[in-house]
């Protein structure tokens, strides 16, 4: 079944979704920057911080919405639901794919955020972040993968997208903002992040749980 | 229900909103047999095609595939069916060789067949190009070399003619020639079929015309 | 299947209308003249009467709708898309009157017509926003049983998005502010949890009583469809 994961690792021949959601990012912190203020960073590290996830959500939600763009376009899935694959696995593909898309888009955008961001004030900890940003990475996917499959049935599949995962979102934002900007004030201690840190693994295993089951449905007609 | 029966369908419904695509369908296929469906544009050929592919679940009614039942025993008909519908269903920006690899492992097969398979159709020479550099009638062998990949026992053909030139319609013609092969192939062009299909089945409004 | 006509037992929609007719009066009876003034908060408090029980019945119908949404996607009995949907609309109504409560009991407790600090109110927004979303989806999609999947589907995800919701905010707290149920809940006196449980019951009927009425309405709607396909066929 991880033979598909080939199917789509493939489809980077494209080149469409990974560098219009770089560009995105780069494009996002600019405006932040400037709308949190160009000379002195206002609000902070934390402001900034937060920007980093919406901006991570957002751009996740932009690469989704092409999520199952080539199948849909050619009818290839009438071709996939013909062969004996489970279907579970098309939904494990797309998301290991989706995965790894945004891990290359993060990489891209850590280092950007680095030199936007946090060239003034207490940095905060750069390996909780990125820990951080991995376990989210895995629960966007997941349910991403999901949420890009209902909203393929619709003519607004680009606006529906959005609409239906930004629910699920708020509480990712929330714990990924509280366990990266935690870590800059010394009081906060290993238990409290690892807790963070754990209900982010949490988000992304129940949200993996349910896309497996239920994936099913959403494909078969 | 024996199994040497490769198609059966019982008053098979398939509703899409408020439109009966399907409107209690009877058909029996057995096997060995080469059937053509034949009827206007809109009767409900290709809807037929892709519920005996798996693809869509019936509405209402029965239909089978050498005894098992759809769609409870969708799974196991899979790997006895093979489809080539309407449009090619392969990835535009993969090779020829890469759509029929992935292919070949949604069959749970290494894709040692891939090779042969290009070459059934006359694609071996092109297995390296990508899908979209491909014309047409390549694009329809290859489409049916997709189909045939797995060895199904039954085959099932949406249009297989349109778009395909004189060596691609050579090819399908000696694929339908062999002995014992089995197909439903929906067509425009039922008299060009004449020397391999057994019978033609009119379908007009979602159901078998009288 | 034809249009048969209703036989003559009472009407479980009326009945729950009545009992609900009942139970509010009592329940705004007793808000207003049985149950004391709380020493904290004053007058104002009593908004919690009507605040909490709505939240609650938000989730109950939550819950109808989810376990219904399971119940469809194991049997595809259409009639079980309309029990699940229902109930979510009805949430949604009911969550926006929460969340208008909500703001008037914030604004005569802390002066703010919002709390981000607390729990409860947080995790609230959050599931209303997916109710929103629900809506969003049965919108775009069309009528058949991709809608009717997909609206299960979305539902059984809302699911997780609960408990998620519940941890996050919890997790991501810096101070804890104990303005929970458990406060008023533990620690009230008889007659204010007495008062809490009929009006609880006022608005758990009163929702069961508008799910008849809606469903009898969307009963109707799909019989109208059913009669006109059947019409046109004949033609």
């Amino acid at each position: 079944m991880a033979l598909v994961r080939k199917d789509l690792l493939l489809e980077l021949r494209s080149r469409e979704v990974v560098p219009a959601m770089a560009t995105f990012v780069l494009a996002s912190f600019v405006l932040f920057r400037f709308a949190l203020g160009g000379d002195r960073l206002g609000g902070g590290v934390r402001a900034a911080t937060g920007l980093l996830w919406v901006a991570v959500v957002f751009t996740a939600m932009l690469g989704l919405s092409r999520a199952f763009a080539s199948e849909r376009e050619h009818r290839i899935w009438d071709g996939l639901l013909s062969t004996p694959v489970d279907r579970s696995a098309l939904w494990l593909a797309k998301a290991c794919s989706t995965f790894v898309f945004l891990v290359v888009m993060q990489a891209v955008a850590l280092p950007l955020f680095w030199l936007f961001f946090l060239q003034e004030g207490r940095p905060p900890s750069i390996p909780v972040l990125v820990a951080a940003l991995l376990l989210a990475d895995a629960g966007i996917a997941s349910l991403g993968a999901m949420l890009a499959g209902l909203a393929s049935a619709s003519h607004a599949r680009e606006v529906l997208l959005p609409v239906l995962f930004l629910p699920f979102a708020v509480p990712l934002v929330l714990v990924g903002v509280q366990v990266t900007v935690a870590t800059i004030s010394p009081q906060t201690s290993a238990m409290d992040t690892l807790e963070r840190l754990g209900f982010l693994g949490l988000y992304a295993t129940i949200f993996a749980l349910l896309g497996w089951a239920l994936f099913e449905y959403v494909v078969e007609d | 229900m024996s199994s040497s029966e490769a198609v059966r369908c019982s008053g098979l419904v398939r509703r899409f909103g408020e439109r009966d695509a399907l409107a209690g369908l009877d058909l029996a296929v057995a096997d060995g047999e080469v059937v053509l469906l034949t009827g206007p544009n809109g009767a409900g050929k290709t809807t037929l095609l892709r519920v005996l592919a798996t693809v869509l679940r019936p509405s209402a009614g029965s239909a089978s595939l050498y005894g098992h039942e759809l769609p409870g025993q969708a799974a196991p008909a899979r790997r006895l069916v093979g489809y080539a519908g309407h449009e090619p269903l392969l990835y535009p920006l993969l090779t020829a060789a890469e759509n029929l690899r992935l292919y070949s492992a949604l069959h749970g097969s290494d894709g040692a067949e891939v090779e042969s398979a290009l070459e059934g159709v006359g694609m071996a020479r092109r297995a390296g190009d990508r899908v979209e550099e491909l014309s047409r009638g390549m694009r329809q062998r290859l489409s049916l070399a997709r189909a045939m990949l797995h060895g199904p026992r039954l085959l099932l053909l949406d249009e297989p003619t349109s778009g395909l030139d004189d060596e691609g319609r050579g090819v399908l013609l000696t694929l339908l020639e062999q002995p014992g092969r089995t197909a439903v192939v929906a067509t425009h062009e039922p008299d060009w079929f004449a020397g391999v299909a057994g019978r033609a089945v009119a379908i007009d409004r979602g159901r078998v015309a009288v | 299947m034809g249009i048969s006509s209703q036989s003559a037992r009472p009407d479980p929609g009326t009945l729950a209308a009545a009992v609900a007719a009942v139970l509010m009066g009592a329940a705004l009876a007793m808000i207003f003249f049985y149950v004391p003034t709380d020493v904290d908060q004053g007058y104002s408090q009593r908004i919690f009467y009507f605040h909490v029980p709505i939240a609650m019945t938000t989730y109950v119908l939550f819950a109808w709708s989810a376990v219904n949404a399971v119940r469809y996607l194991l049997s595809r009995d259409r009639s079980l898309d309309m029990k699940s949907y229902v109930p979510m609309h009805l949430g949604v109504i009911f969550g926006s009157l929460t969340l208008v409560t909500g703001a008037v009991w914030a604004k005569a407790s802390w002066g703010v017509w919002w709390y981000w600090g607390s729990t409860q109110l947080n995790t609230f927004l959050i599931i209303f926003l997916f109710y929103c979303a629900y809506f969003m989806l049965r919108f775009s999609v069309e009528d058949g049983e991709k809608r009717a999947t997909y609206s299960a589907v979305y539902a059984l995800l809302g699911v997780g998005l609960i408990p998620v919701s519940v941890l996050a905010v919890r997790v991501s707290q810096e101070l804890i502010h104990p303005i929970t149920f458990n406060r008023n809940g533990a620690n009230m006196d008889g007659s204010m949890f007495l008062t809490f449980l009929v009006s609880l019951a006022a608005m758990l009927a009163l929702a069961v009583s508008m799910y008849f009425v809606e469903m009898r309405g969307k009963r109707l709607d799909e019989r109208v469809r059913r009669i006109r396909r059947l019409a046109e066929a004949a033609r």
